[in-house]
């Protein structure tokens, strides 16, 4: 690569990524971690290789966040970076100051490459795709015989303008950004784990067997394990006690929806939206087919091209205001900061991330055996659920920031009842200290 | 593989009860399997947390006892606030200078700004002879400060990026004496006018010569 086409040195934070820099904490740390595990051992050297080799290819990674007089930006970051040894921490805070100012993390342990993002950086989305090259460098290293099928993005090909630029801003429509009030959402509730630790359980069941589930419900994987999750929920949290004022409040699931689906963007940063499911729990006579039909219907009112364009243009609407861009950063910090406390994560129950089916190319497949998914749970959103699928390997992963795991019990306890075998994976928090 | 027979789930691990519902696992693990997960480190190591508690019962005693002598004893003046103002700042040093991860050039901008405040404080309630912090501190800080920076930038090229800013930053301040010259506020002329000079001499060779890493970092750090 010639110096003439070096890439920009310093990127604006998109529409999405403003937020997270105020508002993550050690608590609330706005990270999230997507995990490949190989069917060999790793090997450090090489895995730090390619790191090294890909960085180069993603510059939107090879950042620092810094701030000035209006707004935050990132700065290209001249430190060297390395991977580490997968630590007891999930999804842990990624303060700027440490990690040579690098915003993501690469772990390895025996047979796992997982990365931790935070949240500013990059979604799901931007962030397979990096884990995705990362592994096939590392293969490259590794002497195997695989070609990259247009699938992955390789250290040889150039970094063009569209996957850096902030997709948000392409597709806002200033006339469709009206704001629509929303109710604060049930929480679930538990004894917290102390030390800000993070409790993770990972069922692994068949992907077939879960879409034939699905499909005998005729709904969707999502909209199948949105509603499961919404009965588990109401069976241990709500039922009996619905005359209780905490449980008039509504059950949300927060579903992030990956907009490269919807619009033809190739954006590696943030560009992804969320439909909600929504349902005052506070009869006794909730049935599992009425809570699946009113999940399908307020996902589908929620994809909607309308219906996505005005939540996106609703956040960016903040960002065109002329009056808000001129106010000095450290003001507009503290605005960011009481509008967050005041309506942004007391208005969902729990998120549940499904990444979906991850294809490689035909020539990895070999290689890999499963894969998966978790995002951080901190003060209010206690229960968080990540979901991933690779051959017929169907990972769903919970992390948790309480001891209690009713919902996580219940919830596999059903899906065996389904007749899916399950097997559990976890990260035995309780003997942590 | 062991097996739970409440759950009926399945689960590879050398621990002895279910992660679902705490009950035993039935079945027998391979030890030669190691966990998915790895085990609890202690990474967060408070630092010196003797130490610090040792320096912090000093600090606040001394500032007691300074206060209380200095206020039961009074000879007119308030001459307790002038150690007292050394200790706050060796906190600011301890702080700022060495417990932060910020770039060194941040750490002296930062440090030699609250030096030059504290000085002047002292000069303008204190002392026989007033003016001394504006007429020779002041700018003999910034001189100093600029000097530092500028060579440190100077040896570690790589790391420009991150401290043209502060570099900027003092050469603004070292502006000030001079202008306070002008306005007869400072007495005697030449630290000032040495440290304008110096300040003018290492702007103008930035602009000179890193025309666009100036502007780039004006770019940055006002975009709207």
């Amino acid at each position: 690569m010639n110096n003439n086409n070096k890439y920009r040195e310093w990127y604006k934070l998109d529409n999405s990524a403003k937020i997270f820099p105020e508002v993550s904490t050690r608590k609330e740390t706005n990270t999230f971690r997507v995990q490949v595990v190989l069917k060999e051992v790793v090997d450090p050297d090489l895995l730090q290789q390619a790191t090294d080799s890909i960085l180069e290819r993603y510059p939107m990674f090879k950042v620092r966040l810094k701030t000035g007089f209006f707004w935050r930006y990132f700065d290209y970051n001249s430190m060297p970076f390395s991977i580490e040894p997968l630590n007891h921490m999930v999804c842990g805070g990624l303060s700027p100051k440490d990690n040579n100012g690098y915003l993501f993390k690469v772990f390895y342990r025996h047979n796992i490459i997982a990365i931790e993002v935070f949240h500013s950086l990059a979604d799901g989305g931007g962030a397979y795709m990096f884990l995705k090259s990362i592994i096939y460098e590392y293969f490259v290293l590794k002497g195997y015989d695989i070609s990259p099928d247009n699938m992955i993005l390789t250290k040889d090909s150039l970094p063009t303008i569209e996957e850096y630029e902030d997709a948000h801003a392409a597709y806002y429509d200033p006339k469709n950004h009206k704001h629509m009030p929303e109710k604060k959402a049930f929480g679930i509730k538990g004894t917290p784990i102390s030390g800000d630790l993070v409790g993770l359980i990972s069922g692994t069941v068949s992907t077939k067997k879960i879409l034939n589930l699905a499909r005998a419900n005729n709904a969707t994987i999502t909209e199948y394990l949105t509603a499961i999750i919404m009965e588990t929920i109401y069976i241990t949290q709500i039922k009996y006690r619905e005359h209780l004022k905490q449980n008039q409040k509504p059950v949300k699931i927060f579903v992030p929806v990956n907009l490269r689906n919807h619009f033809p963007s190739k954006s590696l940063r943030n560009f992804s939206n969320f439909i909600k499911s929504d349902m005052v729990m506070n009869r006794s006579d909730i049935t599992f087919e009425e809570i699946l039909d009113l999940v399908k219907k307020q996902f589908k009112l929620g994809l909607q091209k309308d219906e996505l364009i005005r939540k996106m243009s609703e956040n960016f609407a903040f960002e065109k205001n002329i009056f808000l861009r001129l106010t000095p950063f450290h003001l507009k910090k503290f605005v960011m900061k009481l509008g967050y406390s005041l309506m942004g994560l007391s208005l969902n129950t729990m998120s549940f991330t499904n990444i979906g089916r991850v294809d490689f190319p035909e020539s990895m497949i070999p290689y890999i055996d499963n894969i998966s998914a978790a995002v951080y749970s901190g003060k209010f959103n206690t229960l968080n659920l990540g979901i991933a699928s690779f051959g017929d390997k169907f990972k769903i992963t919970f992390t948790r920031s309480i001891i209690e795991t009713t919902i996580e019990r219940e919830f596999f306890r059903k899906l065996s009842e389904l007749g899916l075998d399950v097997e559990i994976e976890s990260n035995y928090v309780e003997v942590y200290q | 593989m062991k097996t739970c027979d409440k759950c009926h789930i399945s689960i590879e691990t050398n621990q002895k009860y279910c992660p679902l519902c705490h009950q035993t696992l039935k079945g027998k693990g391979d030890p030669s399997i190691p966990e998915v997960y790895p085990e609890f480190v202690a990474t967060r190591r408070e630092f010196l947390p003797t130490t610090k508690k040792i320096l912090l019962f000093l600090t606040i005693t001394s500032i007691i006892i300074l206060l209380s002598i200095n206020l039961f004893y009074p000879d007119g003046t308030l001459w307790s606030f002038i150690p007292i103002g050394g200790i706050l700042y060796f906190w600011v040093v301890l702080r700022y200078g060495i417990l932060s991860k910020q770039n060194i050039a941040f750490k002296m901008a930062f440090l030699t700004t609250i030096l030059i405040a504290i000085l002047n404080l002292i000069d303008q309630n204190y002392g026989t002879h007033q003016g001394w912090a504006l007429d020779y501190v002041t700018p003999f800080a910034l001189l100093a400060c600029n000097l530092a920076i500028s060579m440190i930038m100077w040896i570690k090229r790589l790391n420009y990026r991150d401290y043209i800013f502060y570099l900027l930053t003092i050469i603004v301040f070292s502006l000030i004496p001079l202008i306070l010259f002008w306005f007869n506020v400072i007495q005697i002329a030449w630290p000032s006018q040495t440290a304008f000079a110096l300040a003018l001499f290492i702007l103008l060779f930035i602009i000179i010569f890193f025309p666009k890493s100036i502007k780039d970092e004006i770019k940055k750090r006002f975009h709207i």
